[in-house]
């Protein structure tokens, strides 16, 4: 890393500052623009009597004005304090709550990833080096497909088919922990993998299709094979690594999606992430957690995405100079 | 007197530019067959949707009878149906060639009148985020770096760090879930039904999209000739943005419009199946899902399986359609995607 990078990485992450003072306060007025207020909220479908209204305005200082009110919110929740639940499972620290779902989101996302990945590449590259003949057209018409196959159907068919026809229990969802055997883990969540990766690796794969054509034909590639060089080793050397630095955008993209479809795919296959987890809570109107989750993802995803851009920088330098300095 | 010469001669070099892109547009999309089977399964479900009442055999809402023991079951595909009144007389006698839900709803009919509602809140999000995202983001790009571009892309951009899904949720959260009457000042009660709060959630997670692809259109089109001539001879800024800008940049809108129904489609459909959007009885896709998910372990197939088709069948049409739009508009992705 150059100094150059180094720079443009702070100066993303300085212009992140204003963006999660705008995600917060979205958050915090989350509560006090629902119907009813604050106070309503948080009593949610309880008959509320004189003495409990009063003592959660006290509670939650809501007889502070509105800015000293989200100030106070905004700074424990800097510092990693969320608040206790409410109704989910009263009083455990909202970020336990978070930290203990986390596992699950973050192996399903992760290998989700690494599926679309490793199925996207090759299926673009392939696509492209063999445009218009019948292995392009399968790819695209699959891809089309992929991309247009709602997740948590394509769960709820898996489970159907390989559950139910075929009488395979692992296939019927639910989560079985790491400590509990490696196979077991993994066999659980194999299918939960397919059904939210298809969508992703469908998306990567037409990316890196449309840049796979566009660099095989600028001239050093020509060139380079007018020298002799063998076309594969062109294309898997050359081509395919200037390819792939765009289709990492995608993949920036693609966590927004990840993350999306986390909260259906974990539905369907009743997995105990941090998507079940805000179904949970918008059920039992534990708003803390609500906001907790929704604060906690939007971190996520902003940083995700300011890494991939660094990534994007740092493999292609150019770039720092035409998307930094806008 | 000169300049309305000018004007109007102006306008006739258009008309026959635009004439001649347009049979050009027409060639290119033509010529990709996939696109076109896009364009006619959008034209033959829109149709669908339309005419759902006519088309579907039974109202979404009545129960026919179903074998009854523990709980009820629902019936397979091809099952003959019966409706009994209260003294045990048949009322009605059918077939479900879809099956029947758990309650004993005619599928077919209920995912008819599911892809009319889909279509319908996918189609109203598209539009009202499009017009306003559209509005905004031209304004922005046409005052480029000036306070009213900042104050307007800095606003879209706070709404840009969620996800989409996540951010309806979150707004779903702010309104309530299901019908709320608001007690107004000036008109007294109104009451806002559960179908507008989630139109309205998932427009507003559309506005930014559009704003920052009508911007980039704009900024693209500022650059051109026309516009500094427009402007030597005097023509106002809200002529220049309605009338000639506007012309260039509503096909890459129009565009990105198509290729977004399908996900505003899939986060509709999302939201009822977390039990967040449509609420039951109403007959959505998204509802029928979510009562399916107690039925797939016991090999109940079609109660998930038909639902989930008419879904795809929606995304699949869209983005065949702007996909194909998007090759014949713009020559440099010919072939690509």
């Amino acid at each position: 890393m150059t100094t150059h990078m180094l720079k443009y990485l702070a100066k993303r992450l300085l212009l992140s500052i204003p963006t999660f003072i705008g995600v917060s306060i979205i958050i915090f007025m989350m509560v006090h623009l629902a119907p009813g207020g604050p106070v309503d909220v948080i009593l949610g479908s309880q008959i509320a009597t004189e003495e409990m209204v009063e003592q959660i305005r006290a509670e939650f200082n809501l007889d502070q004005p509105l800015y000293i009110q989200y100030i106070d919110w905004a700074t424990s929740a800097i510092q990693g304090d969320l608040g206790e639940s409410l109704t989910v499972t009263g009083g455990t620290q909202v970020s336990t709550l978070i930290m203990g779902r986390l596992p699950v989101t973050i192996e399903l996302a992760i290998f989700s990833l690494l599926l679309a990945i490793t199925i996207g590449i090759p299926a673009g590259i392939i696509s492209a080096v063999y445009q218009d003949q019948i292995a392009d057209h399968a790819m695209r018409i699959t891809a089309l497909t992929g991309i247009s196959i709602p997740n948590f159907w394509l769960g709820i068919m898996l489970i159907v088919l390989f559950a139910v026809q075929l009488q395979q229990p692992w296939a019927a969802g639910g989560w079985v922990p790491l400590s509990d055997g490696i196979v077991d883990n993994l066999l659980h969540i194999l299918f939960p993998i397919i059904a939210l990766g298809t969508a992703i690796s469908a998306l990567i794969a037409r990316m890196m299709r449309s840049e796979m054509l566009d660099t095989l034909n600028q001239d050093y590639i020509r060139t380079a094979r007018a020298m002799g060089i063998g076309k594969w080793e062109i294309i898997l050397k050359d081509a395919a690594k200037n390819a792939f630095i765009p289709v990492l955008t995608v993949i920036g993209f693609a966590i927004g999606g990840l993350m999306n479809g986390a909260v259906l795919t974990e539905t369907v296959f009743s997995l105990p992430g941090i998507g079940t987890l805000l179904i949970l809570a918008i059920d039992r109107r534990d708003y803390r957690v609500i906001q907790g989750i929704i604060l906690f993802i939007s971190f996520i995803f902003v940083f995700a995405n300011i890494f991939v851009d660094v990534l994007y920088a740092y493999l292609d330098p150019r770039i720092t100079s035409s998307r930094g300095d806008s | 007197m000169t300049q309305e010469t000018e004007t109007s001669d102006d306008q006739s070099t258009i008309d026959v530019n635009q004439r001649s892109q347009l049979q050009q547009f027409w060639k290119q999309y033509r010529k990709n067959k996939l696109s076109l089977a896009g364009g006619v399964l959008v034209v033959l479900l829109l149709i669908t949707a339309l005419f759902a009442p006519v088309i579907a055999p039974h109202s979404p809402y009545t129960q026919f009878d179903v074998p009854e023991d523990e709980q009820y079951h629902p019936l397979p595909p091809g099952s003959e149906i019966t409706l009994t009144d209260r003294n045990g007389e048949v009322v009605k006698q059918s077939t479900a060639y879809f099956g029947t839900d758990n309650v004993g709803r005619d599928i077919l009919s209920r995912a008819l009148f599911g892809m009319r509602l889909t279509l319908m809140i996918g189609l109203s999000v598209i539009m009202f985020a499009m017009v306003i995202g559209a509005v905004a983001g031209g304004i922005a790009g046409y005052y480029y770096e000036t306070w009213i571009d900042d104050s307007i892309m800095r606003f879209m951009d706070m709404l840009f760090p969620f996800p989409s899904l996540i951010l309806a949720v979150a707004l779903l959260g702010v309104v309530g879930i299901g019908e709320t009457t608001y007690e107004l000042a000036v008109v007294g009660e109104v009451v806002v039904p559960n179908v507008a709060k989630i139109v309205l959630v998932i427009t507003i997670v559309y506005i930014p999209r559009f704003a920052r692809v009508m911007r980039g259109a704009v900024l693209k089109e500022i650059e051109e000739d026309y516009v500094d001539a427009a402007k030597s001879i005097g023509a106002s800024d809200s002529h220049i943005l309605l009338r000639d800008i506007s012309m260039n940049t509503i096909p890459p809108v129009i565009i990105q419009a198509t290729l977004y129904i399908g996900t505003a489609v899939l986060i509709s459909a999302g939201l009822s199946f977390l039990g967040l959007g449509i609420q039951p009885p109403e007959p959505s896709l998204g509802v029928m899902l979510a009562g399916a998910r107690n039925y797939i372990h016991s090999g109940e197939w079609w109660f998930a399986a038909f639902p989930g088709l008419g879904i795809f069948l929606i995304i699949l049409a869209f983005n065949l359609l702007g996909d194909g739009l998007r090759d014949a508009l713009d020559p440099r992705y010919q072939g690509e995607q």
